[in-house]
This record gives structure tokens, C-alpha cells and sequence, in this order.
């Protein structure tokens, strides 16, 4: 999975930031100049597709 | 091991091991702060406005320093401080002013400071425009991470 960070600007002009394909807490390091470089961090959310992620990572080894 | 012992090793130990090894999407909200005056230049560049300047500028009761950018229609300039990443400025509640325009401002520099900061880092940046009037950037991270 590639490794990105998705920044959503709204028209009022906040920002939120999201890291895609990290493994751990590689995904937080990812985006933290970023955040940093942005503004003040008003809140932070671990999105719970991880275990699906990880179920199809799962799946590929099996099928090797 | 005794069954207590490994029952409490695994109740502490495997929580932090799965999130060590698992994909994780991090997802941050950020109130955005104007610090940046290369990015404040971009951002006027990108709307057509006068380029930004610094000074001690008035608004109607009152005067700021930093960097002033003068939007379409607005009495007085907003005026950044770049050191408190806060703005300044007096649109008397809209009657002076139209809040949106404000809003694209803050907007467009969010955006010119987002790639900007990318950039620096070597990554590649696809802007994109949402159906809600939001801008989406992607940012693509190669290796390393």
C-alpha cells in the first residue's frame, strides 16, 4: 500500500490531516511537520480500518 | 510463567503490540495559524490579490504589525502576526468586509503552506478541488517512513 498523507482544506480554511498505508506509529511521525507547520492540533482520531488492513496482509502471507 | 502473570502480561502487552504492527490511518484536525510569509505571498499570488506587505498598519479603532494583505472590498487589511500565527482585523461584523473572502485567504494559504512544506521534503503534492468547496491535497510519502 503506498504511503500517504491526505490534507482536506475547508473553505473556512481549517485543515485536516490524515495518513494513509503507515504501519504503526510510523503513521503519527508521518504527518507531524505537517501538522506542525500548519497550525494548532485541535483534535486526533486512530481510524479502526487498520484491522481490515491488517486482515488482508494477513490473508496475502497465508496465501504465499 | 504463572497463569496470573502471563493473564496480565497479555491483557498490557498485546494492545500495544498489535498497534505497533498494524496499518493505521492517523487523522488530525488543525486550527490553522499563519506564520509563514513566503506561503502569505503565494496565497495572494494565487487570488489575484496585491502582493503582502509589512507594517504597522490601522484598522478602525485600533493598528497591527505583520504582514498586511488587503483583500477585495475590505476597509482595512488583515494583518498577520506571524510570531502568534494570529490575524487582525476589523470588518465591522461583515458591513466592511465579506467574511468569506477572509475565509479564502486562510484557505489558499493553508494550501501554498501544505505544499510548500511537502515540497521541502521531497514529496510530490495532486491538488484537487471538492464538490463542497474544500481542497484536497494528496501528499505521496516515497520510502524511508
Amino acid at each position: 500500500m503506498s504511503k500517504t498523507i491526505e490534507i482536506t482544506v475547508l473553505p473556512n480554511g481549517q485543515t485536516k490531516v490524515e495518513t494513509k498505508g503507515f504501519v504503526g506509529s510510523a503513521c503519527r511521525q508521518a504527518s507531524q511537520f505537517m501538522e506542525r507547520a500548519l497550525g494548532q492540533q485541535t483534535d486526533e482520531v486512530f481510524k479502526a480500518e487498520f484491522h481490515q488492513s491488517a486482515s488482508s496482509q494477513h490473508r496475502i502471507q497465508q496465501g504465499e | 510463567m504463572s497463569p496470573v502473570l502471563w493473564g496480565l502480561h497479555r491483557a498490557f502487552s498485546f494492545p500495544f503490540t498489535q498497534l505497533e504492527e498494524q496499518a493505521l490511518s492517523h487523522i488530525v484536525s488543525i486550527q490553522t495559524e499563519v506564520r509563514d510569509p513566503v506561503a502569505i505571498r503565494s496565497a495572494c499570488d494565487r487570488l489575484n490579490l496585491p502582493p503582502p506587505y509589512f507594517g504597522t498598519v490601522k484598522l478602525f479603532s485600533s493598528s497591527a504589525t505583520g504582514w498586511a494583505v488587503e483583500l477585495p472590498e475590505w476597509r482595512y487589511p488583515v494583518v498577520a502576526d506571524i510570531n502568534t500565527g494570529k490575524l487582525a482585523y476589523d470588518n465591522y461584523n461583515g458591513r466592511w468586509g465579506e467574511q468569506k473572502l477572509l475565509d479564502s485567504f486562510l484557505q489558499r494559504y493553508a494550501v501554498e503552506k501544505a505544499s510548500i512544506e511537502a515540497r521541502k521534503r521531497g514529496h510530490s503534492v495532486i491538488e484537487q478541488p471538492l464538490k463542497d468547496g474544500s481542497i484536497k491535497l494528496t501528499v505521496s510519502v516515497g520510502g524511508g517512513l
